[in-house]
């Protein structure tokens, strides 16, 4: 058959940022992939060199509407780091606390994403109901569902009051029990072995050579996680565990993802149990010295990194990030080559993409007698009608 | 888990390639030149069995530019490969067929800053939009908007 050009991108509303990808597919056999992911490009690393500390964390804060925790913290630990000052144990739990809700809150919504993608819309409705008790308690401590504006170099500016943490530990028995009803449903339901087995495989050796990072890496038995390797806040205090799978399919991301949400609600519970007294912020200079911090953090899709230049001014001279999922294209595009058209939905949803896709897909013949246009929902319809005509075969 | 690298093992595995030092204890950095940069990636994933690359960082530090090659493997240091380029021939070799994810970085930074990385086999743009026009590179110190440049989006009756 003809090899097809399918460019997918740059917009659909389904998914967080706009990117571009064009598929080389053979008939429903993808070849090759390209990606353009120019289509969010705000200058948020130009902007972050004319602002002072203060006023670069909310801008950073808006990086991801997703990670906005991650962003900041792993900034305003650079500059701790740089400043040499150690924040107070209260401050670092309560940091603490909000990481992993957030994991849990975008782990929950990956895993509707999913299963929207594969057609299982009963479970996107189940999992993002459960992800507004998260965005709840977020809520109820931060003052904020999204952007929760808690941290600040030296600190976190909102306290904990007992009546708060006994609201959120009350809360947490109802998503204890909802994720293990879920993983319970992972190896039992038909539809989820059938399009998550054997689809988009890695192996170990995949995934170190294309540079994998977080529960994509971690699926194929990859044990990086810089909550271990590199301890930061209070992950060194907190008893828990590294989740890791062989299975190196979309299957084993969705386990992985899965055990690491019963983790974090591990860890929630452990940081509110045992919070610490004391302060939550110390008065910090206005300058950090001249220095260079690479500083490492375990964001929900993977390792995110920011490397910090400081000069003895209240601005960085140069605040390079490097976000999971531009980490994870290297390892997409080469897990789709060989993989049907209709499994692209699942496969790149799959890394948990930071990207917002198509609205339009044009599928154009090479030999440029047919051109025809696709949304992203009928390419989405596209791949549950081909399974199940398969299964019926 | 292994243990962390030690300086003295870094300082053996490059050596001759330039200065070694330890900036934390789980991070050592090697500052080399652009001509030997492939080989220190090369010791660095042979010698030291580093096997993820985390980033490849590039600065405009006013005078000249530095990339900063960080990679780490299992023993969870980080090794920081340093150089520096001059601003009038910012050309080095590139590090793609040795690390597969830093084809795309590499990309990201010739965007912004203008590096050619010699012997890339599709550095093509990635980050800027497409009607950004050639040959400005807005991570650099001096650049400077120019009022009269289009610089993509909806063209307005004042940018023409």
């Amino acid at each position: 058959m003809t090899e097809v050009v399918v460019p997918i991108g740059p917009h659909h509303p389904a998914l967080k940022e706009p990117v571009n990808f064009k598929v080389v597919a053979d008939g429903e056999t993808i070849v090759r992939l390209e990606l353009d992911v120019s289509y969010n490009h705000r200058g948020i690393e130009k902007a972050a060199e004319q602002r002072d500390f203060v006023r670069v964390v909310p801008l950073l804060e808006r990086v991801c509407g997703i990670c906005s925790h991650s962003h900041t913290t792993v900034f305003v630990k650079g500059i701790e780091e740089a400043m040499k000052v150690q924040i107070p144990p209260r401050a670092q739990y309560i940091r603490t606390i909000v990481a992993e809700l957030e994991r849990i809150h975008s782990h929950l919504l990956w895993f509707g994403v999913a299963a929207h993608e594969i057609g299982f819309n009963t479970l996107f409705m189940w999992t993002w109901r459960d992800r507004e008790a998260v965005q709840d308690m977020l809520e109820e401590m931060t003052g904020n569902r999204v952007n929760y504006g808690i941290n600040e170099v030296g600190g976190v500016r909102r306290d904990l009051t007992p009546e708060q943490i006994q609201a959120a530990l009350k809360r947490l028995p109802h998503l204890e029990d909802r994720i293990a009803k879920y993983r319970d449903m992972v190896n039992k339901e038909a539809t989820m072995m059938i399009r998550f087995r054997g689809v988009g495989k890695l192996s170990k050796d995949d995934i170190l050579k294309l540079g994998a990072v977080g529960p994509t890496a971690r699926a194929s038995g990859v044990d990086y996680d810089i909550r271990k390797d590199d301890p930061y806040i209070a992950y060194a205090d907190v008893p828990w565990q590294v989740i890791t799978d062989t299975h190196g399919d979309v299957y084993g991301r969705t386990l992985v993802r899965i055990g690491e949400l019963q983790q974090s609600l591990q860890i929630v519970r452990y940081c509110l149990e045992n919070l610490p007294a004391g302060p939550i912020k110390i008065t910090t200079p206005r300058a950090a010295p001249r220095g260079e911090i690479l500083s490492r953090y375990e964001a929900p899709r993977g390792e995110l990194v920011h490397f910090i230049r400081t000069n003895n001014t209240d601005k960085v001279e140069r605040l390079d990030i490097r976000t999971p999922t531009l980490a994870n294209w290297t390892s997409v595009a080469v897990s789709l080559v060989h993989q049907n058209l209709a499994d692209i939905p699942v496969i790149v949803a799959a890394i948990d993409p930071c990207l917002s896709c198509t609205s339009r897909i044009t599928i154009v013949n090479e030999r440029g007698k047919k051109t025809g246009e696709m949304t992203w929902d009928e390419l989405s319809a596209h791949g549950r009608e081909f399974y199940r005509k398969r299964g019926r075969a | 888990m292994s243990e962390l690298l030690k300086v003295e093992q870094v300082a053996k595995a490059m050596e001759g390639l330039g200065t070694v030092d330890a900036m934390k204890p789980n991070r050592i950095r090697v500052a080399t030149t652009p001509a030997k940069v492939k080989e220190a990636v090369q010791r660095a994933l042979k010698d030291l069995k580093c096997d993820h690359v985390v980033q490849i960082a590039a600065v405009d530090n006013g005078k000249s530019f530095e990339l900063i090659y960080n990679l780490t493997g299992p023993h969870h240091t980080v090794v920081s490969i340093l150089l520096e380029l001059p601003r009038d021939k910012p050309e080095v070799p590139t590090a793609s067929d040795l690390l597969p994810p830093a084809g795309l970085y590499e990309r990201q930074i010739h965007d912004l800053l203008g590096i050619v990385f010699v012997g890339h086999p599709n550095l093509k743009r990635i980050i800027l939009n497409e009607d950004w026009p050639e040959n400005e590179f807005p991570m650099r110190k001096d650049w400077k908007p120019n009022p009269n440049t289009f610089y993509g989006g909806v063209h307005t009756e004042e940018a023409k």
